[in-house]
């Protein structure tokens, strides 16, 4: 009998077993090890405090750190979190695949803009703004969510994009346009954006520096996060996943079917303008190509990576992808993150630790020596400079082979090194243990004649998309997701 | 049940109250401290040793990745030749991924400002013009001088936000469109006119003011627009009337520049004529011959130009020589400020004020007006015969 | 009526509708079996233009290649075609098939993973400048005419290779066994498996077959519009899996009907509404929806009998 006639193990979703069975086998299930451990101090945990285990740290690591960058990336995490959590609603809770979602961020940035700019003319103050754009977008949503209720699964996405792309032809196309009694408007700015936006005006405090958005942005998040909670824990949120999980089950049993859609959408949409007056202001400005297809796919990423249906999750999700890209924008940070992550990943995934020592000793042995034929051999092949700088990059230079001229020959080892990353994942046993050696110097020699050249640039953008590979290949229902049961 | 989720509330009351407050507070420090922070942020000192550091901003990576190249190629050269001269004070980049149209949006160019070290006397760029608007609060509150070889719109000189910090290498888009339109309505004398824009705030602007200039002067302009991505035109050209005397593409581009041409010809347009904008001052454009394109006085022997081929292999796209001198800009600004050892943003910030470059190999002297821009920038015409392009007007 | 006007529009629409019309075949086909939408698609389709592209240096290149134009061209595509559909085959070995039992957008993430994979590497390797085929000269230069009727030779082309494989593959998945054994596992997969049927390999076929158009749809590309660069899968995906949807996902004939209605749609608008160019995408969805509100499974498509 082929393997994969026999039952497969408890942890994996099954075909054909119904979900009360599988959730049953779930809780049955024993987490091993140190994340076990972690797993269950986090389900231990009230929900009150699973929301301080995130926000204590995130209002105070940036009191620890004096670098500016660090608030505006932990603002655009905060920015990006908050949209996910709204696409969480329509997608996540109510099953919904809405692919125009980020034509509400971008309402939320231009209405504000057009309320409160000098580019309008209009000063409104926060308080009169933010709730007349959340109402605003929610008036918007409705009117999306309507057509959309007789639509299913792939073709709502249709729609939805075509929303989207209306959208931004529209403000990027609207400072012409001729209405009727008004006469010319330059509403939106067309392609040139819709620029100096006004600053947060809240009952007197200016919002201006980031540290202050960067508060502000953490308490709406903490406001937002814990109203979802509540809207999932209610009667509402029991009816959205059981329109996810068999809409026609749900139909049967005479929910209200269409307005439990609209109701997603009009939450997602007020959730997403929301988000976007914050974007607004933070960026002074808003302008068409931030709110395109592109955006909607990072958010996309960060709601599925995380596990739809999920909030912690979402939190989760939203810094790896905004962390990693992040972390490695600067050469030398990039070398240390590079080195350690590959000494982590290899301290994780070799057992026991008498192999560990011998592939560590076996690549340090084996990068010397090739050095050292190579330096013998063809001077040519170790002439050239390391891309980094320290302490690190020098020890690197000797153990690495850095050739004068890397371009051609660092592109081949970059394809042989994915044929032997794939390989790898092919072949068991000793010769899995003795193949990794060469392996890792291979991905070493890459990332210093390849790979670092362009850390700002593209090899984040490389790293981010092999680790969403790989993330989902280890946890499919995402990262905080609930193990689902796919009935076929 | 009900108890745990009770005490959860008040949790998370107390918490959000606790915030608040937390926020207040803080707030009302950094607010007293805010314009300190701006001005201080300008005059920290930084010692300037023997190797002095500018931030770049450009495209690194996402769909406008071949023009933060070609604008990278020009800077790096720069650096290059300066740094062989001047062996005690060299320069070196910081380079900053901008991603310009990419999924991030202008958020990755404010990100890309705000990662410049706390060493970096100056920056070049950002690219784009709408970078330029959304990365401008970061920029002026780290007291950079920040220089653009390629933001051409004219608002961002001319609504005066950003005096003193902002300049740029590149005459807008006013000058550019006034130029243009004096060659088509004055020289060539044409009356039909087609112009295409490819959605980009670039191109968009200029095909704006082109327009309502050529309008004012009677001339009939019928006007539409193209995606930066699209490749096929054969639609649009069909649609074109084979009366057009002129057809206007302010584009970016130049491969895209070059299929259109091919294309039109193909479908038997070719006659018609063809305009580019400065985006499109390309060999690759030039390869059709007979288009026009409007560009600043570059000229092909200007000694820099052919130091610059010489070390490509042949090749030289005029799109980064801006950047080129906007990098002599800063890196003049920074030797000067540094001649004691030490400068502040500040002081790099009123050397570039002060610059004043002969004959750079724009064609034209480099002096800064009050707004940024350089004065008496001007734009030409120029005709391609099949290879390079020639100066007509 | 101005015919030379409505000529050019058609033959424009179906040129550029050929090209969607194979990247869709590649999207209905895979999900027809996996129900999986492969975004990696557009990236293979951009592999495949790089690959025609150094095919044709290596061949000496547009300006004198070393053997005759039709055999250059022809091994052109033959490389296309083999490096993307090898390509597909180790994406779907690496990155779906583990999550072939998972929840039906774990592989969407992977294959955006895959997507943002490939297009960087594919500016790490091949730089961020537009590749020109520059074959305008070698096969693009001559157009027929007839009074004001055009008709270039790459229009020719690419119509008549697409047709080619587009009848080409309808056979073979109608005659072939393995065509038959695709048809069944999209039709029920476990049936399929207890059939005797190896489900694997047919996934591994299907992805093949459909990388290597998707593939040729690249070098098509690159030999009439010219510019190749890293970024270009990115939107002839969207328009392809658009494609795919009206045409009624799932299904072969439809996938090509959906490519070329959508050519037809850009250029009809484009040519004849007004400011059609700079709207032409939102004509083209607006045409979509209202084909979706009359049949909502697609043109083709097989409405889906859900069991309750």
């Amino acid at each position: 009998m082929p393997d994969e006639q026999l039952p497969p193990a408890p942890d994996q979703p099954r075909i054909g077993v119904d979900e009360w069975v599988a959730s049953v086998e779930g809780k049955r299930e024993r987490y091993s090890g140190v994340v076990g451990r972690l797993r269950r101090v986090w389900d231990a945990l009230p929900v009150g405090g699973r929301l301080l285990v995130f926000a204590i740290p995130a209002a105070i690591f940036p009191l620890v750190t004096t670098e500016g960058n660090l608030f505006r990336y932990g603002l655009i995490t905060l920015i990006y979190a908050l949209l996910a959590l709204g696409l969480n609603i329509v997608v996540g809770f109510a099953g919904l695949l809405d692919l125009g979602y980020i034509a509400f961020f971008g309402f939320g940035a231009y209405m504000y803009g057009i309320l409160a700019s000098g580019h309008s003319g209009h000063h409104w103050p926060a308080e009169l703004a933010i709730p007349v754009v959340i109402v605003g977008g929610a008036v918007l949503g409705l009117l999306v969510g309507l057509p959309s209720r007789r639509l299913v699964g792939d073709y709502l996405a249709i729609v939805t994009l075509f929303f989207g792309q209306a959208f931004v032809v529209f403000v990027n196309n609207a400072n012409r346009i001729n209405f009727p009694f008004v006469g010319h408007t330059d509403l939106t700015g067309g392609a040139n954006g819709l620029d100096n936006i006004d600053p947060l005006n809240l009952f007197g405090w200016k919002v201006t520096t980031t540290k202050e958005y960067y508060y502000f942005t953490l308490g709406a998040f903490v406001l937002v996060m814990m109203l979802l909670y509540f809207v999932n824990e209610s009667r509402t949120g029991r009816a959205w996943r059981a329109l996810r999980e068999d809409p026609l089950a749900a139909e049967v049993m005479s929910m209200p079917i269409n307005r439990l859609k609209l109701m997603a959408f009009v939450f997602g949409a007020a959730t997403a303008a929301f988000a976007g007056t914050i974007y607004g202001a933070v960026q002074t400005g808003a302008f068409p190509g931030d709110f395109d297809v592109g955006l909607l796919i990072t958010i996309y990423a960060i709601v599925i990576l995380g596990g739809a249906g999920s909030l912690a999750g979402v939190v989760v999700a939203a810094i790896v992808v905004n962390a990693v890209p992040e972390l490695l924008r600067d050469p030398n940070q990039a070398e240390w993150v590079f080195y350690v992550g590959l000494t982590v990943v290899v301290l994780a995934r070799v057992r026991p630790w008498q192999r560990l020592v011998g592939v560590v000793a076996g690549t340090i042995a084996f990068g010397f020596a090739v050095h050292a034929i190579a330096d013998a051999a063809w001077p040519r092949l170790t002439a050239g400079s390391s891309g980094g700088e320290g302490a690190l990059a020098h020890a690197i230079g000797s153990w690495i082979l850095l050739p004068s001229d890397p371009k051609q020959i660092a592109n081949f080892a970059f394809g042989l090194l994915i044929a032997a990353v794939l390989g790898l994942t092919l072949i068991d046993g000793v010769w899995r243990t003795v193949a990794l050696v060469p392996t890792i110097y291979l991905a070493a020699f890459v990332w210093e004649n390849l790979l670092i050249q362009q850390t700002a640039g593209a090899t984040r953008f490389l790293l981010l998309g092999a680790l969403l590979v790989v993330l989902m290949n280890a946890r499919p229902q995402g990262l905080f997701g609930t193990a689902r049961v796919e009935i076929v | 049940m009900r108890s745990r989720r009770a005490t959860a509330v008040a949790a998370l009351l107390a918490l959000g109250a606790a915030f608040a407050i937390v926020a207040a507070a803080s707030a009302t420090v950094n607010r007293s401290a805010a314009p300190a922070a701006a001005s201080s942020a300008g005059s920290k000192l930084i010692s300037c040793g023997t190797t002095r550091t500018m931030g770049v901003l450009e495209p690194i990576t996402g769909p406008a990745a071949s023009l933060g190249k070609l604008q990278n190629d020009w800077i790096q050269f720069y650096v290059n030749s300066h740094n062989r001269t001047h062996k005690k004070a060299k320069l070196r980049l910081a380079k900053g991924d901008t991603v310009l149209g990419g999924p991030g949006g202008t958020a990755e160019a404010v990100k890309a400002a705000q990662s410049l070290a706390s060493n970096v006397l100056g920056v070049i760029g950002p690219a784009g013009s709408n970078e330029v608007k959304a990365a401008t609060p970061t920029l002026m509150n780290a007291g950079f001088a920040f220089v653009s070889g390629s933001a051409t719109n004219t608002e961002i000189t001319s609504d005066g936000t950003r005096k003193g910090f902002f300049f740029r290498t590149v005459p807008p888009d006013a000058i550019q469109s006034t130029s243009v339109s004096n060659f088509i309505n004055k020289k060539l004398k044409f009356k039909r006119v087609y112009i295409i824009d490819d959605q980009e705030a670039y191109s968009t602007g200029l095909a704006d003011a082109v327009q309502s200039k050529l309008r004012a002067a009677g001339v009939t302009v019928t006007r539409d627009g193209v995606s930066q991505q699209q490749s096929d035109f054969s639609a649009l050209i069909a649609k074109i009337p084979r009366d057009t005397q002129i057809v206007y593409i302010p584009w970016q581009l130049p491969p895209k520049g070059k299929a259109f041409g091919e294309q039109m010809r193909s479908a038997g347009k070719g006659s018609i004529n063809l305009m580019g904008s400065d985006g499109l001052f390309d060999d690759a454009f030039a390869s059709l011959s007979g288009v026009y394109a409007s560009s600043f006085p570059t000229s092909g022997s200007h000694p820099i130009v052919k130091a610059f081929k010489k070390a490509h292999g042949g090749d030289a796209e005029f799109f980064g020589a801006p950047s080129y001198v906007a990098a002599q800009v800063v890196g003049g600004a920074i030797d000067r400020a540094c001649k004691d050892g030490k400068a502040t943003r500040a002081e790099v910030r009123a050397q570039v004020r002060k610059t004043n470059l002969k004959k750079t190999l724009l064609g034209f002297n480099v002096k800064f007006n009050s707004v940024g821009d350089i004065a008496g920038g001007q734009f030409g015409i120029w005709k391609s015969n099949g290879t390079a392009f020639l100066p007509v007007g | 009526m101005n015919w030379s006007l409505f000529w050019d529009l058609t033959v424009s629409g179906l040129t550029l509708g050929s090209v969607y019309s194979l990247i869709a075949l590649g999207y209905s086909m895979v999900y027809g079996i996996l129900k999986l939408l492969n975004f990696a698609h557009g990236d293979v389709y951009m592999i495949g233009a790089f690959v025609g592209y150094f095919a044709l240096q290596g061949l000496g290149g547009p300006q004198n290649p070393s053997v005759s134009v039709w055999l250059v061209v022809s091994l052109m595509f033959l490389a296309a075609m083999l490096g993307g559909g090898l390509l597909g085959v180790v994406i779907e070995r690496f990155a779906y098939r583990p999550l072939r039992d998972a929840p039906r957008i774990a592989p969407l993430i992977s294959a955006l993973g895959v997507s943002f994979f490939l297009q960087n590497a594919a500016l790490l390797v091949f730089g961020a400048s537009f590749r020109d085929y520059g074959t305008f000269d070698l096969i693009g230069g001559k157009t027929y005419h007839r009074g004001n009727v055009f008709l270039s030779v790459p229009q020719i082309l690419t119509i008549v290779t697409a047709l080619l494989l587009m009848i080409g593959l309808t056979l073979f998945v109608a005659r072939s066994k393995i065509g038959k054994a695709m048809r069944a596992t999209s039709f029920d997969r476990e049936a399929a498996s207890m059939m005797g049927i190896d489900v694997d390999r047919v996934i591994a076929s299907t992805f093949f077959i459909g990388s290597a158009l998707a593939g040729a749809a690249g070098v098509m590309f690159g030999l009439v519009f010219g510019q190749i660069y890293h970024y270009m899968g990115f939107i002839a995906g969207l328009k392809g899996f658009t494609a795919a949807v009206i045409g009624g996902i799932g299904s072969i004939p439809g996938a090509m009907l959906g490519g070329l209605l959508v050519g037809l749609a850009e250029s009809y608008s484009t040519g004849y509404l007004p400011q059609g160019s700079t709207f032409q995408n939102l004509y083209v969805f607006a045409l979509l929806i209202l084909i979706i509100l009359i049949r909502p499974s697609g043109i083709l498509g097989k409405g889906d009998v859900k069991k309750v």
